[in-house]
């Protein structure tokens, strides 16, 4: 047997590319990946047949194996329309726990204090962990023909890591430690885990759990006890703000591009409008033992615990509307109007 | 607005709430209370939390549930699909720092690389580095692919490691992006998809992490490595070569974690490195079908040799010196790790010259 390499040079595959002549022009954001939707690259099926994991537009091979094993392949499925801006947004707005976190400005704070800020760093660890694991996992059955929805995901995972890193480094920075865990990935949040549909995981978790977390993360201004908390909180808040867009963004299109799953969407919202946003596992709630955490920080004490309680509530009532304004946004908002979701007769009773 | 008055706003509407005292039954139960690390010359990395209780890593790590390593248990959590449990199965000392070092190495496709810079090409060439490129990005996706498949069954034990994966996934994300706005943006377009032999080896790797780092990155993982470095060599302007050194840099802190991690897994492991072997014996001979794949060689070689007429030629020498390299390279990788490789496969070991060649070419 010859096995003496063939040098000679093919040159047959220069007639078998992809569409020819494009030159994608770099706009005032740099060249975003919106810039190269052009011709046929920038058109997406309304069904993939990529089975074989080709790049958008390139040139089939008939002979390539059928490797991708993709469940998720209807546009429907996974698009958003701002895909491309999540992603270009994702990249430029990274940061770093290490050095973007003024950490030498955190100043030794009494037991009680260190105490709840150690117990809502290590729930917002085990909260981060959901929301890295269930998108990843997703990330492979998703067609590389919608590679714009894919790459946000995993820019999300990506800040999914970061913060589980800020918060154990917070946790361990000042005197303190991890506390016990909630449970809580194992309740609501761990239900995440179970959704078998794209659009079901992605209501869950973008829209009713982060909304919740990203209301969390937006009261870092009253939480952080120093500069260093509060930078923590903000730039959490900032990536958060954008894994619930995707959520908001994809269950848009859903709405506009499938009529026929428009029942199965709501009955997603009233699992999550009853058991998180308004039950007990709602960890800015009444019983959620994240709730004393927050509310002896945002009352300055264990000693000030009804005034920082009130305050959670208040802040309750603001994260309850804030996810009325997401559904609405989403084209989901009649059930506010027509007595089927329960979230406004919390906010009545928050009144 | 001064603080005190928003908050006064905030909490009128339910001043007249009962609330209820708290039961703090959450207080009191850490493991080790009193640490506090101090941020160093490089801020306050993800390494110097591993102090106490914190920094034990242990060999195996029973927990399937979401508690961070350090924390304190609370009885009666249903286990999640955390099939990876054992720290030979994905760990790497390095992979706390190479995490941090992944976060500070970050670049923008959009906006790092000069894209004015970019000129065009004659069209053999422009057609051959567009071939180039769409090959280089579905390696970067089968990468991703695996990477995310096994991710999520990664027990949080091991927590550094998935941390440095996530950052990993996204930067094979950020490869294809960056190829994929070369390919359109400089009149060209993209090529012909791969044949994808060692994508589906990859892909269809399923036993195990580890024995997928064997094949995404012991394997062929010097075969890209030395593409980067030579693309990079051959770059055709400042928005090419910004492209290659960012990919060559990111490989390379991928590659490290891999050598890292099967040094760790072959040393902890009883066995490890036969099975090592086994998969290198049978995955060398897909390597080297995909490695002497005509279209992809010959694309590289008209990238080389600066068109079809230099490519015949100088093209192929290069081609030949880079697959030369990538071969030593990863013999030089096995030698280090420990795992015998006296034969290789034929078919591989007919692309080293003849006296660098492990066995004799059979004869006919």
């Amino acid at each position: 047997m010859n096995d003496a390499p063939d040098l000679e040079l093919d040159t047959a595959w220069m007639e078998r590319m992809g569409e020819w002549g494009t030159t994608a022009q770099p706009g005032k954001r740099g060249l975003t990946l919106e810039d190269i939707r052009i011709g046929r690259y920038g058109e997406l099926p309304e069904e993939s047949d990529n089975m074989s994991g080709r790049p958008r537009g390139a040139a089939e091979r008939p002979e390539a194996f059928r490797i991708g094993g993709y469940t998720v392949r209807s546009k429907r499925e996974i698009w958003l329309e701002n895909a491309t801006f999540l992603y270009e947004e994702a990249l430029q707005r990274q940061w770093s726990s290490a050095t973007d976190i003024p950490w030498e400005t955190i100043e030794p704070l009494p037991d009680d204090l260190e105490e709840a800020e150690c117990a809502l760093c290590t729930f917002f660890n085990e909260v981060e962990f959901v929301a890295g694991d269930v998108p990843a996992r997703w990330v492979a059955n998703i067609s590389p023909d919608f590679f714009e929805a894919r790459n946000v995901l995993l820019a999300q995972v990506q800040d999914e890591a970061r913060h589980m890193d800020v918060f154990r480094k917070r946790a361990l920075a000042n005197g303190g430690g991890l506390t016990r865990v909630t449970g809580a990935t194992s309740g609501f949040v761990g239900s995440i885990d179970l959704s078998r549909d794209f659009t079901e995981m992605s209501s869950r978790m973008h829209v009713s759990g982060e909304g919740a977390v990203l209301s969390m993360f937006r009261m870092g201004e009253l939480v952080g006890q120093n500069p260093a908390e509060k930078r923590m909180y903000r730039l959490c808040a900032q990536d958060e703000a954008r894994h619930v867009a995707f959520g908001i963004m994809h269950l848009r299109y859903l709405h506009a591009t499938a009529p026929d799953r428009h029942e199965e969407i709501e009955a997603y919202l009233d699992e999550a409008e009853n058991l998180s946003l308004t039950g007990g596992t709602n960890p800015a709630g009444p019983q959620a033992e994240t709730s004393e955490a927050l509310a002896i920080l945002l009352g300055g004490g264990k000693q000030h615990y009804d005034e920082g309680f009130r305050i959670l509530l208040a802040i309750r009532k603001r994260q309850l509307k804030e996810y009325m304004q997401r559904v609405k946004s989403a084209g989901f908002g009649e059930r506010f109007e027509n007595g089927r979701s329960p979230v406004p007769g919390r906010i009545a009773a928050l009144s | 607005m001064t603080q005190a008055s928003r908050v006064k706003k905030l909490t009128d509407s339910v001043a007249h709430i009962e609330i209820s005292p708290p039961r703090l039954q959450w207080m009191g139960h850490s493991r080790q209370w009193g640490t506090r690390v101090k941020k160093g010359e490089h801020g306050l990395r993800l390494g110097d939390l591993n102090v106490g209780i914190y920094g034990e890593i242990p060999q195996h790590w029973e927990d399937q549930s979401r508690r961070p390593r350090g924390a304190a248990d609370l009885p009666g959590m249903p286990p999640l699909p955390y099939h990876l449990r054992s720290k030979h199965q994905i760990w790497a000392d390095s992979a706390a720092d190479l995490y941090e070092e992944a976060i500070q190495h970050r670049w923008i496709p959009a906006t790092d690389i000069p894209w004015s810079e970019l000129s065009a090409l004659p069209d053999d060439v422009e057609r051959a580095m567009c071939q180039v490129l769409t090959e280089l990005m579905q390696a970067a996706n089968a990468e991703l692919e695996s990477i995310t498949y096994w991710q999520e069954q990664m027990s949080y034990g091991y927590h550094e490691v998935k941390q440095f994966l996530a950052v990993a996934a996204l930067t094979c994300a950020r490869h294809i992006d960056a190829f994929r706005k070369r390919c359109l943006a400089n009149g060209g377009g993209l090529g012909l998809e791969s044949r994808g032999r060692m994508n589906r080896a990859i892909l269809e790797s399923r036993g195990g992490w580890t024995e997928a780092v064997v094949y995404i990155y012991l394997l062929r993982g010097f075969y890209i490595q030395n593409q980067y470095r030579l693309l990079l060599a051959h770059a055709h302007n400042a928005a090419e070569r910004e492209i290659f050194a960012n990919c060559l840099a990111d490989h390379s802190r991928h590659m490290s974690y891999a050598l890292d991690h099967l040094k760790y897994a072959i040393t902890q492991q009883d066995g490890q490195a036969a099975v090592i072997q086994t998969l290198l014996s049978l995955g060398e001979s897909t390597l080297a079908r995909d490695i002497r794949e005509p279209v992809q060689r010959s694309a590289l070689a008209v990238v080389f040799g600066g068109g079809v007429e230099g490519g015949r030629q100088e093209g192929m020498a290069t081609w030949h010196t880079m697959v030369r390299q990538s071969i030593h390279d990863y013999l030089d990788a096995c030698e280090w790790l420990g795992i015998k490789r006296n034969m290789i496969q034929r078919r591989l070991n007919a692309l080293l010259p003849p006296d660098e060649q492990l066995v004799p070419p059979e004869r006919g």
